[in-house]
């Protein structure tokens, strides 16, 4: 039965991923092409439609190849050993087949001066500060109450604790008492709920690209894009935060036998996560495009400096630009931000956060 | 269209509404122009407050989000406010930010300095082939925008 519901689930997640990644091309700003600015009018051009042509059958390509590894992976060696093999193929394609059109939108960028760089004298509307703080505060608190909860239980717990659990909440998985195998959900709860609340706060103060000359569309689009994506963060930091804390609480509760299973919060609080990330992301794709380029339609103007700047990007994925203090910046290809990697600041929080869970990772594979 | 697209297209009206964020002004750098990045910055500000596009007691980006739009270094944008600062056209607080200042009766000595300066410039424009009426005209030019605009509201982005 598990292994039926990990075959439909690698299948559902091989589907939703390689549509988004046809999808990617399709909601990009007008004049960058595969990571590369070239130019609004270069990006509408014959040979950037071939282009994107190459892109799906690559993608479906990997989609079918990830498909067939699925099938060879689940006839050899039943579910859960190697259940991510399909998604890894699928993203390793990915690759490939991005770095290829790449090179290809190279050859279509147009030799110029520096773009301008353009920056709006209003101010703009304040940017929600209330979700990013009531994000961290959350975060904080579930942290907390999980942490404070296990310590105060840690010296009742048997020797063996339940470390996983089936999906009927029942636990399925036991290690042996650790400070370390216990105390990591907590310290999870507290390093997700927080790292993800200030991540609301960043994405909702990242640089803007803007168009220019267009009447100020470009900004009007951006900030809204820039609301939508932060909202969309912090309904997911909310839900983890519930979900982890109420995981870690009763992963305590069940060791002292003082529950049988998982709380009915714990599926809950998981499927309302899936279905927020699933159809959230697809609404602000599809509805409001990468940095609101469906809203700024018709966008003739050419865009300024950062995301135009072909100098500051390598592989059309990272932004380097040390003068530049932002934090977050618009992604070239894809959805969402991206980090300013000439910002040791931002390289220092992107470290400490992945830090932070690649240390409770290695720790769990210890205990 | 969805209940959230609704919803954050009703917030963000309300946010608009509450700020008069309209068309907005816009701050121009020609990273290829032999001009500094920070005299570009100081020189767009001065013209719009000049011509009263910034009125004053308007405020203006706080330094790392100016700095962040352009894509250019803090101490650049610092550098620019401190020279606007010097002329007397923004004022800086520490906590409000930065502010256009109103303008104020200069003092004999910046009188002084300052019409050394246009006799400079009259020089380099004679020397560059203006004629009288050309200069006289590109004075009228300016004055005459600073009255429109204080007259008709600030205008788009330019």
């Amino acid at each position: 039965m598990i292994a039926t519901e990990l075959i439909v689930a690698t299948l559902l997640e091989v589907l939703f991923v390689g549509g988004f990644m046809l999808l990617y091309p399709r909601i990009a700003r007008r004049g960058l092409l595969f990571g590369v600015y070239v130019g609004e009018s270069a990006s509408d051009s014959p040979q950037a439609r071939a282009l994107r042509r190459g892109w799906d059958l690559g993608v479906l390509a990997c989609v079918l190849a990830s498909l067939a590894t699925a099938y060879l992976v689940y006839r050899l060696a039943p579910p859960p050993a190697f259940a991510a093999t399909p998604l890894f193929v699928l993203l390793l394609g990915g690759v490939v087949v991005y770095l290829w059109a790449y090179h290809r939108a190279h050859g279509l960028k147009q030799p110029g001066p520096p773009p301008l760089a353009v920056a709006p004298l209003a101010l703009s509307p304040p940017s929600s500060p209330w979700l990013a703080v009531v994000t961290v505060a959350v975060g904080l608190v579930g942290g907390v109450v999980a942490l404070a909860y296990t310590w105060r239980h840690y010296h009742a717990l048997p020797a063996l604790v339940p470390v996983h659990f089936g999906f009927s909440g029942a636990p399925d998985g036991w290690k042996p008492k650790t400070f370390a195998s216990v105390m990591l959900l907590p310290l999870m709860t507290l390093v997700m709920g927080v790292g993800l609340g200030g991540l609301v706060y960043l994405v909702a103060h990242a640089k803007r690209g803007l168009r220019y000359p267009d009447d100020g569309r470009s900004l009007a689009a951006q900030l809204r894009f820039r609301s939508a994506v932060a909202v969309l963060l912090a309904g997911a930091a909310l839900l983890v935060t519930v979900l982890l804390t109420f995981l870690s609480v009763f992963s305590v509760r069940i060791g002292l036998g003082l529950a049988s299973k998982l709380s009915p919060v714990v599926p809950i609080a998981g499927g309302l996560l899936t279905v927020w990330a699933l159809v959230g992301t697809l609404v602000i794709a599809v509805r409001f495009g990468q940095g609101g380029a469906r809203l700024e339609q018709p966008a003739g103007a050419p865009l300024t400096n950062g995301l135009a700047d072909n100098r500051h990007w390598i592989l059309g994925v990272f932004y380097v630009n040390r003068d530049d203090p932002s934090l977050l910046v618009e992604r070239r290809f894809g959805l969402g931000y991206t980090v300013n990697f000439g910002n040791p600041r931002a390289v220092a929080l992107l470290v400490l956060f992945f830090g932070a869970l690649l240390g409770l990772a290695i720790a769990a594979l210890l205990s | 269209m969805g209940p959230l697209d609704r919803w954050l297209r009703w917030l963000y009206t309300i946010q608009c509404t509450m700020t008069e964020m309209t068309s907005p002004a816009m701050l121009l750098v020609d990273r290829s122009g032999a001009t500094a990045v920070y005299e570009q910055i100081a020189d767009g500000l001065r013209r719009r407050i000049a011509t009263g596009e910034l009125a004053p007691g308007a405020p203006l980006p706080p330094v790392r989000t100016l700095a962040s739009d352009l894509g250019v270094n803090l101490n650049t944008v610092a550098r620019a406010y401190r020279l606007l600062e010097e002329e007397g056209f923004v004022r800086i607080h520490d906590r409000e930010g930065v502010e256009v200042a109103a303008p104020a009766e200069a003092g004999a000595a910046q009188r002084a300095r300052l019409r050394t300066q246009f006799a400079t410039l009259l020089a380099c424009m004679r020397q560059a082939g203006f004629t009288a009426d050309e200069v006289r005209r590109a004075c009228e030019s300016e004055f005459g925008a600073r009255a429109g605009a204080s007259g008709g509201g600030a205008g788009g982005g330019s």
